[in-house]
């Protein structure tokens, strides 16, 4: 039986209500259309402990206190209207002062460790009216609006604080329904809310006082919800069942604004059913889990920082349900759980997670999440100037710890600077998968392609099974104003990439690697033409045991490749925009000029996305954590094995380009601004792809070689070979990827080239290699291939 | 038709790369492949490069397409010696030009039959290049060199230029390259 155990120490200990004054009949006929009766109530109360018990289990919420908003401990104003309007409805118009309601801790059966605590300053006014059912189900049906104003919501952990300040909050819900409602063998409550808008806004994410931006959003949406009694484990706890339905609303929105500039997205709706939600307190956390989430959205505008032009439109389907072996739960403990440290794959690794949590303890407050998901399948999709591309089948499953906390940071390894507050997400023994099945093009129902090989220039690997232990910090502040900073320490070890895999899961692999990747002050701000991150320091080291062709375990392998990266000031900026009209295969400047020079001429639209990369690779140096870092690429083979026949690094031969670093053309002792440069403009765009040999191709299709493959209508599903397709017939020509790209550097040097073996020693090859003043430029259109 | 896989290259006993004339037969064997499908152009320093902008005094210049100024190019030098500090460096100067090409394919496959029974034995996977049939070259030219260091810019330098190559024109491409490990990993 569930027990609700409420300690009050100081309830309403100044409690002024109106006077209820009786009122003769005379005095009644005088008073036409003023509110019935007005309630104010001016307190403040504390509880010592609200507590929730499940199973015997209980979740605690510990030193609860409301009060004025500038001192807690004084009065609040709560004011309530009660009238019953012409048509029979009861109406409650409720107005509270500047309020403030406090947590001082959250805790499961008296842990040592707390959530943190939870500060909620607001002030509201709201509108809710009862009236008679209208569908006999119901037990009562209504509406309810509220603003809440000049809100702000504090989570600390450990004296250390996350904060939204001034929120607005903007609620209407038309119609709401509250109900009985039936699952099977069990009775429950069911809510209904049809036409719920809100809006909803905050001056800004602090860390610290220092803003990490502002964000605020517009929605319209329907939904129901059924709440039964009884969670996954035992016979208490709470279970849920919802849909919801993202109203077709061009003006829905979500925004981010940085320093006055955006990350947009809107005109967006979809739809999510949850099936059997639980809640259970257990014996040291709370068990949330979920038997499937299914859900659509698709959003037709996007900006990122420019807002005069989009980058186009995505549309998201997804499938979340029990699969491979792994279900979707969540568990929610108290305080920061700290890894076993003895458990991590590597001393390092060790050291690292030792030094993250340094200073905490099992009595630490935060939240810690041992995690399980399994996503069964997503398609996402990327539509440019009405031109799609669908991610197809993709999967994912996976476990792992994580903890969250707020705490203070010395980002810049000064004790004389003041620290800065951060959030720091630690996550370790994250074991898990993904995969991307391959590419539809046109239309989702559009045959599987492959060409998932594509998305490596976006370093996403067509399938993944990883280990990782990462470690970030997260503080307020970009390279300007607002916008956010992160250092973080990350270790893939053990995994398996497939970077192009056909169906059968064959095709070129990097397996048995190990990656560990460290970041410092790499600062992610939006400005006005776009999303910029860039790099003060990054150095990594990729070591991929085998290369291998075939399959992924027993495939032929190339031997072992070792990339090692040190870089400083490097940058990635995303901006909207493709390449716009370009003349392919040719220089001109418009369509006359491009076909007088041989070139072909598209015009790709004003959709699409750039990338620009810039990497400064540095001379051999120490980084900022004393360890020597250099750019470094080893391959090695002729390695001996074990005895278990596994090849043993390190003993076999190695070519080694050593030291290769940028410079601004001097030589590595020159500043190092310019780096090496890439500018990728991408758009979706009709492709010409020519038949390479007469004859029947794999779908038993006849081409002459040098015929061009034209879809035969807008399904995308069948096709013929064309000598010379008309303009119509252009129109469905097989979409691709059209690249306009600019790679460029000043300077590269590699210092020399080697060959070294453990008994033979190191010979030079090439004592130093100089490439100075490139610039090339390339129109390219890459297409999946049937 | 005979078919043969050719190893042009076996570097360190573990890698081999192969040119593979196929006919539409053969082609007709890949199925359930994925892969790219890759056409377009890439134009070297068609209007000078970054050191040209504002780079040191000795590579600014005003460089477009029909400029003829020896420092607009890009710029490679060697030291095959064991020290580079005390011998002379081979270079490629001047790099300029572009290159087109339609119907580049990338993609992996298993060889398992044909090739006049050799695929049965070979039996291994391959990632499969799929060369254009067409590559045209425009205006492309560099100049072979020897340099004293490796940069302009460094003190005391000197290089001779040995000759200037220009090509414009089309090559035919057919066939496959075919890359796949060998040897012992």
């Amino acid at each position: 039986m569930k027990k609700i155990i409420i300690t009050i120490s100081a309830l309403f200990p100044c409690l002024c209500f109106a006077g209820l004054i009786s009122l003769e009949d005379s005095e009644l006929q005088k008073i036409n259309g003023q509110a019935g009766v007005t309630l104010e109530t001016d307190g403040h109360f504390t509880i010592a402990e609200l507590a929730y018990t499940d199973d015997g289990n209980t979740l605690q919420l510990e030193n609860i206190e409301q009060g004025s908003q500038a001192d807690i401990s004084q009065n609040s104003l709560h004011t309530q209207v009660v009238d019953i309007a012409a048509d029979g409805r009861l109406q409650i118009r409720s107005t509270l002062a500047p309020t403030a309601l406090q947590i001082g801790a959250v805790r499961i059966n008296n842990s040592a460790a707390s959530f943190g605590q939870f500060r909620l300053n607001y002030s509201a006014e709201s509108y809710l009216t009862l009236g008679a059912t209208t569908d006999s189900d119901n037990y009562v049906e209504g509406s309810y609006q509220t603003a809440i104003s000049d809100a702000e919501l504090i989570w600390t952990t450990n004296g250390n604080s996350l904060s939204f300040d001034d929120i607005g909050y903007n609620a209407d819900i038309s119609r709401l329904a509250i109900s009985s409602a039936t699952d099977g063998s069990r009775t429950g409550l069911g809510i209904s809310l049809d036409e719920f808008s809100y809006r909803f806004s905050t001056g800004g994410m602090k860390l610290g006082d220092i803003s990490l931006g502002t964000l605020d959003a517009s929605l319209a949406i329907s939904g129901n919800a059924e709440i039964y009694a009884g969670g996954r484990d035992g016979s208490e706890g709470l279970s849920v069942n919802a849909d919801m339905i993202i109203l077709d609303d061009p003006d829905n929105y979500v925004r981010y604004t940085d320093d006055g500039n955006s990350l947009f997205m809107g005109d967006f709706n979809g739809d999510l059913k949850l099936t059997n939600f639980t809640f259970d307190v257990m014996t040291d956390h709370l068990l949330l889990g979920y038997d499937e989430l299914s859900g659509s959205f698709n959003a037709n505008r996007i900006l990122i920082g420019d807002s005069s032009n989009p980058v186009g439109s995505v549309q998201l389907d997804f499938l979340f349900a029990d699969g491979n072996g792994y279900q979707n739960r969540f568990a929610l403990y108290p305080g920061i759980v700290l890894p076993d440290y003895s458990a991590l794959p590597t001393a390092a690794i060790q050291n690292y997670a030792t030094d993250f949590y340094s200073g905490l303890d099992d009595s630490s407050d935060g939240l810690s999440a041992a995690l399980q998901w399994n996503l069964a399948n997503a398609e996402a999709a990327y539509i440019d100037d009405g031109r799609m591309v669908v991610v197809s089948g993709i999967e994912s499953y996976g476990s792992g710890n994580l903890t969250l906390d707020v705490r203070s940071f010395d980002h810049d390894g000064n004790t004389a600077t003041a620290d800065k507050t951060a959030i720091a997400l630690g996550l370790s023994q994250v074991s898990g998968s993904y995969s991307i099945d391959g590419l539809r093009v046109g239309n989702k129902n559009s045959p599987l392609q492959g060409g998932a090989e594509l998305l490596l220039s976006l370093e996403v690997f067509q399938t993944m099974d990883f280990n990782l232990n990462g470690y970030t910090l997260i503080t307020a502040g970009g390279v300007s104003g607002g916008g956010i900073q992160l250092d973080g320490d990350y270790f893939f070890t053990d995994s398996n990439i497939g970077l192009s895999v056909d169906e059968n899961g064959r095709g070129v692999w990097a397996t048995g690697v190990d990656y560990d990747i460290h970041l410092r002050g790499l600062q992610v701000d939006v400005s006005s033409t776009g999303i910029s991150m860039n790099r003060t320091e990054q150095w990594s080291t990729m070591d991929i045991d085998n290369m291998r062709w075939g399959d992924r375990d027993s495939g032929t392998s190339l031997g072992r490749v070792v990339l090692e990266r040190f870089e400083k000031g490097s940058s990635l900026t995303i901006n909207p925009g493709g390449s716009g009209a370009v003349c392919v295969g040719g220089s001109g400047g418009d369509e006359t000029s491009c076909a007088a020079a041989g070139g072909r001429w598209e015009d790709r639209g004003d959709e699409g996305m750039t990338v620009a990369l810039k990497a400064a690779f540095e001379p051999e140096g120490y980084t900022s954590d004393g360890s020597l870092a250099r750019n470094r690429l080893t391959w090695e083979n002729n390695r001996s094995v074990d005895a278990s026949g596994n090849p043993q690094s390190g003993s076999g031969t190695q070519i080694i380009f050593d030291g290769f670093s940028t410079n601004d053309g001097l030589g590595p002792a020159d500043s190092n601004d310019y780096g090496f440069q890439a500018n990728l403009k991408i758009d979706v765009y009709e492709t010409k792809v020519a038949k390479k040999f007469t004859g029947t191709d794999d779908n038993g299709v006849y081409g002459e070689q040098g015929d061009e493959l034209i879809y035969d209508d807008d399904s995308r599903t069948s096709y013929t070979y064309v000598a010379s397709p008309t303009d119509a017939e252009q129109l469905l020509r097989p979409l691709g990827f059209a690249v306009q790209g600019n790679v460029s550097f000043k300077d590269f040097q590699i210092d020399q080239v080697q060959l070294s073996h453990p008994s033979g020693g190191a010979q030079t090859v090439f004592s130093g290699i100089v490439m100075q003043n490139m610039d090339i430029t390339t129109n390219l259109t890459a297409t999946p291939i049937r | 038709m005979k078919k043969t896989i050719i190893t042009l290259l076996s570097f360190l006993s573990v890698s081999a790369i192969a040119m593979e004339p196929m006919s539409a037969d053969d082609m007709g064997m890949v199925t359930g492949q994925g892969g790219v499908y890759l056409s377009g152009d890439l134009t070297i320093n068609e209007n000078g490069g970054p050191l040209n902008v504002d780079g040191p005094s000795a590579w600014q210049a005003s460089c477009d397409t029909a400029t003829a100024d020896a420092v607009c190019g890009a710029r490679i030098a060697v030291n095959t010696g064991d020290n580079a500090g005390s011998s002379g460096w081979f270079v490629l100067d001047n790099i300029r030009g572009r290159f087109s090409f339609e119907g580049l394919t990338l993609k992996t496959r298993t060889i398992n039959s044909g090739f006049e029974g050799d695929g049965a034995a070979f039996n291994s996977d391959v990632l499969e290049v799929g060369l254009p049939n067409s590559l045209e070259y425009e205006s492309v030219s560099l100049t072979v060199a020897n340099s004293s260091s490796a940069r302009p810019t460094d003190a005391n330098f000197q290089q001779t230029n040995i000759f200037t190559l220009n090509i414009n024109g089309q090559a035919n491409l057919q066939g496959n390259l075919l890359v796949y490990p060998t040897g012992t990993p």
